[in-house]
């Protein structure tokens, strides 16, 4: 009996003790781990707990630590759900971030939807996302956005009137991307000489080189990812093809350097960070990043990083009171206002709008760097 | 009993979606089951499961059918492709059967890529309704496995055996081997069709790279797995294969080499499956 009473009161002691120290604030991370899309997910996951480490360490958000939980939702939809069910319900988690692919985040977004619970996409750029509510948040810049810039600033430095397009057409990503391309060089007035298709998994493209080739296009527009955007400049390249190519995001890599060596100038991307963007915050990222990782972050990253800091920053506005449905919703409501200036530059929320124009979630309202690849380094062009 | 009842609702709250696609998963196996059973190795499933949650998904989204008739219309479907690809395709036997199924399951994957004003293309199809509750699937589940049940044990089930043991004897004996087995094939696909308008009506999205081959292997091996001599067999299958990386989830990065390490074992050491009642009565044996 003597002993339950001390072990009661040493029980209340602890208790005692570690609410009126720091809470901690749990934050679900769903990033593809394994599976294809693994590369994307590893590197958020790394973004993440970068911007982890350092708000900790930087004293928390008004006293309190942050803790993530980072599950794997292996690139699969119903992946995607069980882990979004798991965090939501289950750890308890105050926002959920992801999940790494535009597919999974269709499945597992009206579910953070309908348990409100704010969801932030770090890497989905695919359209409609943002569609399903007010809860949806999202600061990976779509690519209805980033193209139009990109294209503009080759018109205007190239002097491109007609363009030859190529794209890969099983794919979610490059499809939506040419969709995109389509959209933005209908409104440029620019001239489509010809439009030709590859499938993953494709070596040779040559013959549908030599075709664009013959309609004498001054560039051409690339939808592809990495394991078939590398091999088509090399082959490009090789057919005397020597016009700027115009890429989409799924080749914005420094990966296509080695893939494409010695072939790999003049490729035209927008994005919305750039590993030679010069501005002291992506600088420090980068440091910190190397040196904890031992590797160069990318994209996806830097993303990951902003996002995690973005929402920190609309928590320093909140007061939580420890009923987790309350605090969720006061986050939601904090979230829209934030304005951020991180790795990937300056950074605010615009709304957009769900099927029938009423509005919905949040999309990012951002800039893109036009860069160009010169002698295997990105070269931003002003 | 409050207690239980809040902790169920936490546990319904976190793993309802697992659940459900463990009923899905098992109306998979048993798909694949029916055609295994009749000596049949058609590895189309995954691509009829396409084709069902394509015209389900479809049906729902362009014409505003309640939910009943999307799935009636999922399970028509792939029964009448079936039935239109069963005739010349079941003329061939073992391995070359696989390959041809196969083979229609990439045209089923690249004419979904190419009417892309139908499906969407590599984009998909978005915003499907949540229909799906779980009385349906547990309804499906018990409807398919009593029929399949009843079939087993019918004159057309001693038919399919015959097929699957020996289809000369069986043919030698006036078994009409091309009827029962695309009756096995049709069957099969109904199933698979269902299995899909459930799954997309679940899960607000559906997209090609789904259906694939993947897909089928996963499929084949739930039924192989659970063991292919009764109807308990895929269904412990499904179940196995969808709860295992779940529950080795606390594992982390480990989780599917631990898994892939499982599959190998159950494989070495269970042969027949991991359902294998003859197994069963050498271990337990009454005695003799």
């Amino acid at each position: 009996m003597r002993f339950m009473r001390s072990a009661i009161v040493a029980l209340a002691v602890t208790t005692g003790a570690v609410s009126s120290q720091a809470a901690e604030i749990k934050v679900g991370v769903a990033a593809a781990l394994s599976g294809l899309a693994a590369q994307y997910g590893a590197a958020i996951r790394n973004g993440f707990e970068l911007a982890a480490d350092e708000i900790n360490a930087a004293g928390g958000i008004n006293g309190d630590t942050i803790k993530l939980v980072v599950e794997d939702e292996q690139g699969r939809k119903e992946e995607a759900i069980n882990v979004f069910k798991k965090l939501i319900f289950q750890d308890k988690v105050l926002v959920v971030f992801g999940p790494t692919l535009s597919n999974s985040a269709s499945a597992a977004h009206p579910i953070a939807q309908a348990s409100r619970t704010p969801v932030f996409g770090t890497s989905n750029t695919a359209d409609g996302i943002t569609a399903v509510g007010n809860y949806v948040f999202r600061n990976s810049v779509t690519e209805a956005d980033v193209l139009p810039d990109t294209l503009k600033k080759i018109v205007e430095k190239e002097g491109v009137k007609k363009v030859g397009v190529l794209y890969g057409n099983d794919d979610v990503f490059t499809k939506s991307s040419y969709d995109n391309f389509v959209k933005a060089l209908k409104d440029q007035g620019i001239a489509v000489t010809t439009t030709e298709t590859f499938a993953k998994g494709d070596v040779d493209f040559k013959a549908q080189l030599t075709k664009i080739k013959a309609t004498e296009p001054d560039a051409i527009v690339l939808s592809a990812l990495l394991a078939e955007g590398g091999p088509i400049l090399v082959q490009a390249r090789q057919l005397g093809i020597n016009l700027p190519i115009i890429g989409g995001n799924g080749i914005n890599s420094p990966k296509i350097f080695e893939l494409a060596k010695g072939a790999s100038d003049n490729l035209w991307v927008g994005s919305p960070w750039s590993v030679s963007s010069d501005t002291d915050v992506n600088r420090n990222f980068i440091t910190a990043y190397e040196r904890k990782f031992g590797s160069k972050p990318d994209q996806f990253a830097a993303q990951a990083f902003d996002a995690l800091n973005i929402v920190a920053a609309a928590l320093k506005t909140v007061e939580l009171s420890g009923d987790i449905a309350k605090d969720r919703i006061a986050l939601r409501d904090a979230l829209p206002d934030v304005t951020w200036t991180g790795a990937t530059g300056p950074f605010k929320f615009k709304q957009a709008q769900d099927r029938s124009g009423k509005p919905a979630g949040y999309d990012a309202d951002q800039k893109p760097i036009v860069s160009v690849t010169k002698d295997g380094v990105y070269e931003i062009v002003n | 009993m409050d207690a239980f009842l809040l902790w169920f609702d936490e546990f319904w709250a976190v793993y309802s979606n697992l659940v459900l696609t463990l009923g899905i998963n098992a109306l998979l196996a048993l798909s694949i089951w029916l055609t295994l059973a009749c000596g049949v190795l058609a590895l189309a499933n995954a691509a009829f499961m396409g084709i069902g949650a394509y015209a389900g998904a479809l049906a729902t989204l362009n014409y505003d059918s309640p939910f009943a008739l999307s799935i009636g219309v999922a399970m028509v479907a792939p029964s009448l492709v079936a039935l239109a690809i069963g005739l010349p395709v079941l003329r061939l036997g073992g391995v070359y059967l696989a390959m041809a199924t196969l083979g229609f399951g990439e045209v089923v994957r690249v004419v979904i890529l190419n009417t892309e004003s139908i499906t969407g293309g590599a984009l998909g199809l978005n915003g499907i309704p949540q229909y799906t509750q779980w009385w349906h699937v547990l309804l499906a589940l018990v409807i398919v496995i009593f029929v399949l049940a009843r079939l087993h044990r019918s004159k057309t089930g001693r038919a399919f055996e015959a097929i699957k043991v020996d289809e000369t004897a069986a043919s030698l004996m006036g078994v009409d081997l091309r009827a029962n087995k695309l009756l096995a094939f049709v069957l099969g696909a109904a199933i698979a069709g269902l299995a899909g308008a459930l799954n997309a009506h679940l899960t607000f999205f559906i997209g090609p790279q789904e259906y694939g081959f993947d897909r089928g292997v996963e499929i084949l091996t739930m039924a192989i797995l659970g063991g292919v001599t009764s109807i308990i067999g895929p269904i412990i299958g499904a179940v196995f294969l969808t709860l295992l990386p779940e529950l080795l989830r606390g594992l982390a990065d480990f989780r599917l080499i631990v898994n892939g390490f499982i599959l190998v074992a159950v494989v070495l050491f269970l042969p027949n499956g991991l359902w294998d009642p003859a197994r069963f009565r050498r271990w337990f044996g009454s005695g003799r």
